[in-house]
């Protein structure tokens, strides 16, 4: 594999000093925000430019045949969410700031043991085995959170399993289906039945479509079967109109996308506040520092895209989902580059995961779809969110390595 | 003057973000011309009888002409005289309106046919089988050109 074409080299260190350049701009910005000048911002934001200078120079030379787009692209993102939440409430952005070097580190971790260790014969049950323990574990050990009970509290953070879940799961999909066939359609059907139920026994109806639709695409693009894509999009049709019958916080989001100004003050408060902080922000944004995020709810975490869209306005945010798009392109890229099956699958399922939750969440808050709550990879305010996605990244990151390596099926 | 400095800002903001985006629009198109100016194998060969194997990539054009895909020296060839092209996971030839005619099996080509392994393909004088690349040592037809 040769090495970076020079041009291709300085239009990454290019990107770099992109990123540091907003993230100083912005902080030195919202240091004057007070008036006097307060330099928490800036510090924050020097040390996330260390991070990040450490992080892209120290893999570039450990792994030579790494993706480096996919780290700078995550620290793009991370770096407006950071400076997002560093003007919402600057005590989260300190703590997202140290996640944020966590998922660094668990970055590389990761890139390093998925190129060295992930090994064909684990066998797909044991994946499922810990899929499930996963899930299951926050319903019996778990406390309730923001409606529903995907939580598990220790003293000092808490940590939401079905993130981890969402890796675990992709390796049981990429293993069960790398045949490019399925070999027991009853265990295998049953087996993510039994995800599902689990997920919808937390409320965590969200993860549940997640998993639902990422599960239904890994099957059409191992199998290419147009009947079992054709039932599952009925099956999920039914699911939604019994989820809207059984289920009432279905039927409040269900009913707050369909005619949220009917319940502003009520149910559909928290859309309304979002599509008004669009509404303000215009094509260019009413400026950092300017908008008014403390209408929105929930603004730190679900909502943090309506806030980022009216201080940058639609011309931001918009590039901002082609930044998405972007990292969702290399995912794809690597999947296709790699030979073996399994981590073809595995490449693939990771990536549809990332795509299918930020057109969840910016679906929701855009009033596309139903509001779900889940998080913004990298941008939301929340430790499990960031380091799970840096760590599915980093094992992207591995697979693509392995690919240069010309990894074959043997 | 923070709300000054946050509205000139702005602007400034939104065109870093533009400027990172098309750094990496550019790194994406210069990857697509990449793959597309590096012809793929399919994994087929087309061999003559004396041994000599010709590598099939996506699209291979056989003739006599230097600036052939595959150049096959014999007087009964044309210059241009076949096409052999993939369409989907399909190799399909083609003749190219030569003088002598293209033959699959003894069978006249008068519209893309698809290939089958062990096919036999006749071109002027000359006889060609259709081989998968592994049937055959690999390396072969390199060393011979």
């Amino acid at each position: 594999m040769r090495p970076l074409e020079p041009r291709t080299e300085s239009i990454y260190n290019k990107s770099i000093a992109i990123t540091a350049l907003v993230g100083i701009l912005a902080s030195v910005l919202l240091a004057f925000k007070e008036g006097a000048f307060s330099p928490m911002p800036l510090y924050g934001s020097l040390i996330f430019i260390v991070v990040m200078f450490i992080g892209h120079f120290l893999t570039n030379q450990l792994f030579p045949e790494q993706d480096p787009a996919l780290f700078i692209l995550c620290c793009f993102i991370s770096q407006l969410g950071l400076i997002m939440l560093y003007r919402i409430n600057p005590e989260s952005a300190q703590r997202q700031l140290i996640w944020f070097g966590i998922g660094f580190v668990l970055y590389f971790v990761s890139s390093f043991l998925s190129k060295n260790w992930i090994n064909k014969n684990i066998g797909s049950l044991i994946f499922f085995m810990a899929t499930a323990g996963l899930l299951a574990s926050p319903l019996i050990f778990g406390v309730e959170l923001y409606g529903s009970k995907s939580w598990l509290d220790f003293n000092f953070f808490s940590f939401q399993p079905s993130e981890l879940a969402k890796i675990t799961f992709s390796l049981f999909l990429a293993e069960s289906l790398s045949n490019c066939k399925i070999e027991k359609p009853l265990v295998f059907f049953g087996e993510i039945a039994v995800i599902l139920g689990l997920l919808a026994l937390a409320k965590d109806l969200g993860g549940a479509m997640l998993f639902y639709f990422t599960a239904l695409t890994i099957v059409f693009a191992a199998t290419s079967r147009w009947d079992i894509m054709g039932l599952g999009l009925i099956g999920a049709a039914v699911a939604g109109v019994l989820g809207y019958q059984f289920f009432g916080h279905v039927r409040v989001r269900a009913k707050a996308w369909l005619n949220p100004w009917e319940d502003v003050p009520g149910k559909g408060y928290q859309i309304v506040q979002s599509l008004f902080a669009m509404a303000e922000g215009g094509f260019f944004g009413t400026g950092l520092g300017l908008g008014r995020p403390d209408y929105i709810p929930a603004v730190t975490t679900d909502f943090i895209f309506s806030a980022f869209f009216e201080e940058f306005g639609f011309l931001g945010a918009s590039a901002l989902i082609v930044v998405y798009f972007l990292l969702v392109y290399r995912g794809i890229k690597i999947s296709l580059a790699i030979e073996n099956n399994f981590l073809c699958l595995a490449a693939l399922s990771l990536t549809v995961f990332f795509g299918i939750q930020i057109f969840t969440i910016i679906g929701g808050v855009i009033k596309l779809i139903p509001m779900t709550g889940v998080t913004l990879p990298f941008m939301s305010y929340g430790g499990s969110s960031m380091v799970m996605s840096f760590i599915s990244l980093g094992i992207l990151n591995g697979i693509k390595m392995r690919a240069a390596d010309g990894e074959t099926n043997e | 003057m923070f709300e000054l400095l946050s509205r000139t800002l702005r602007y400034v903001f939104i065109l870093l973000i533009y400027y990172f985006l098309y750094n990496f629009l550019k790194i994406m198109v210069a990857d697509l011309r990449r793959e597309k100016s590096q012809p793929k194998e399919t994994g087929f060969i087309l061999q003559d009888e004396d041994g000599n194997s010709f590598t099939l990539y996506e699209i291979n054009t056989i003739g006599r002409a230097e600036d052939a895909d595959i150049v096959i020296d014999d007087p009964f060839i044309s210059s241009k005289h076949a096409l052999i092209f993939k369409r989907g996971s399909k190799l399909l030839i083609q003749d190219l309106h030569s003088t002598n005619g293209t033959y699959l099996n003894n069978k006249k080509v008068t519209r893309p046919l698809r290939l089958k392994e062990n096919d036999e393909i006749t071109m002027g004088a000359k006889k060609f089988r259709f081989l998968r690349g592994e049937a055959v040592g690999a390396t072969d037809g390199i060393d011979l050109q």
